[in-house]
């Protein structure tokens, strides 16, 4: 199965989150899968975006006084960016902030801790699904 | 008895459901009509198997079942999508998501109660496998 997952194309990754501990669970869970791009703040995803559209943006529900949520909208409300792939991946666990994930304009909602073998395998598949998406528009 | 969750907004759909159900007299069937009310069902009922039309008010069908997969809480709740969605992207769609069985509408009763037999059956192990076997058929490859 390692063999097999090998052969699959090295996805682009943008990372959005503050906590260290996090940055270093997610490097392990892509191993290198996939080219992962940190930003510690949404200001900074922003810059990145600018000069660089990953294949998907994981993201914090909240950084600080940051909103997540206004990040994904920002997201959906640019026309270059808004077909990217979004996914909490987050330490909120309210029916309440799940709502709100997706009413922003989220694709997945994941919560820590999670299982790394797991989590990769849902961001290959998140991405397959918005590309079948895409096809039909 | 088992609890089965249906969550579909058409009224007249939920009765056919309830009563194919119904027929294996073995279930208690519970009822929520659109996305978010359904998400708050799966929480407060913790269901043995869940009926998810796609298209409904307030998060569709999809994303209800990948924030369902994507909480160790109810990760591994078997979950059936009853859609007049037919075509094949569509289905993948489901698949992708994290769906145990894709059913289209109009359905059988008897199809309906074996695709729940079925996906009471699984364990998370089988659920690995599927997601494993998606990603060998379906995911990009350079």
């Amino acid at each position: 199965m390692v063999y097999e997952l090998q052969r699959l194309r090295r996805l682009h990754i943008l990372l959005v989150d503050d906590d260290p501990e996090a940055l270093q669970r997610i490097q392990h869970a892509v191993g290198i899968d996939s080219y992962l791009y940190h930003a510690r703040t949404f200001l900074q995803a922003r810059q990145h975006l600018a000069e660089s559209i990953p294949d998907i943006v994981i993201c914090e529900l909240k950084l600080g006084k940051e909103s997540g949520l206004e990040f994904c909208r920002f997201i959906r409300n640019t026309p270059a960016l808004h077909h990217l792939p979004i996914m909490f991946l987050t330490t909120f666990t309210t029916l309440q902030d799940k709502i709100a994930g997706f009413n922003a304009g989220a694709d997945d909602y994941v919560i820590k801790p999670y299982d790394a073998r797991h989590l990769m395998a849902r961001i290959r598949l998140l991405t397959r699904m918005k590309d079948i998406e895409q096809g039909d528009e | 008895m088992k609890k089965v969750l249906v969550i579909d907004d058409n009224p007249t759909i939920v009765e056919l459901i309830k009563y194919a159900v119904n027929l294996q007299s073995s279930f208690e069937v519970m009822v929520a009509y659109d996305g978010e009310e359904g998400l708050k069902s799966v929480y407060a009922e913790n269901p043995d198997c869940v009926i998810i039309d796609v298209k409904m008010p307030r998060m569709d069908g999809y994303k209800l079942v990948r924030c369902l997969r994507g909480d160790t809480r109810t990760a591994n709740i078997p979950l059936i999508i009853l859609s007049a969605m037919t075509r094949e992207e569509d289905q993948m769609t489901g698949l992708l998501s994290g769906v145990d069985e894709y059913l289209t509408k109009p359905f059988k009763p008897g199809a309906l109660n074996a695709a729940i037999e079925r996906v009471l059956l699984l364990t998370p192990a089988d659920r690995q496998r599927r997601m494993d076997y998606l990603l060998q058929t379906h995911a990009e490859r350079e």
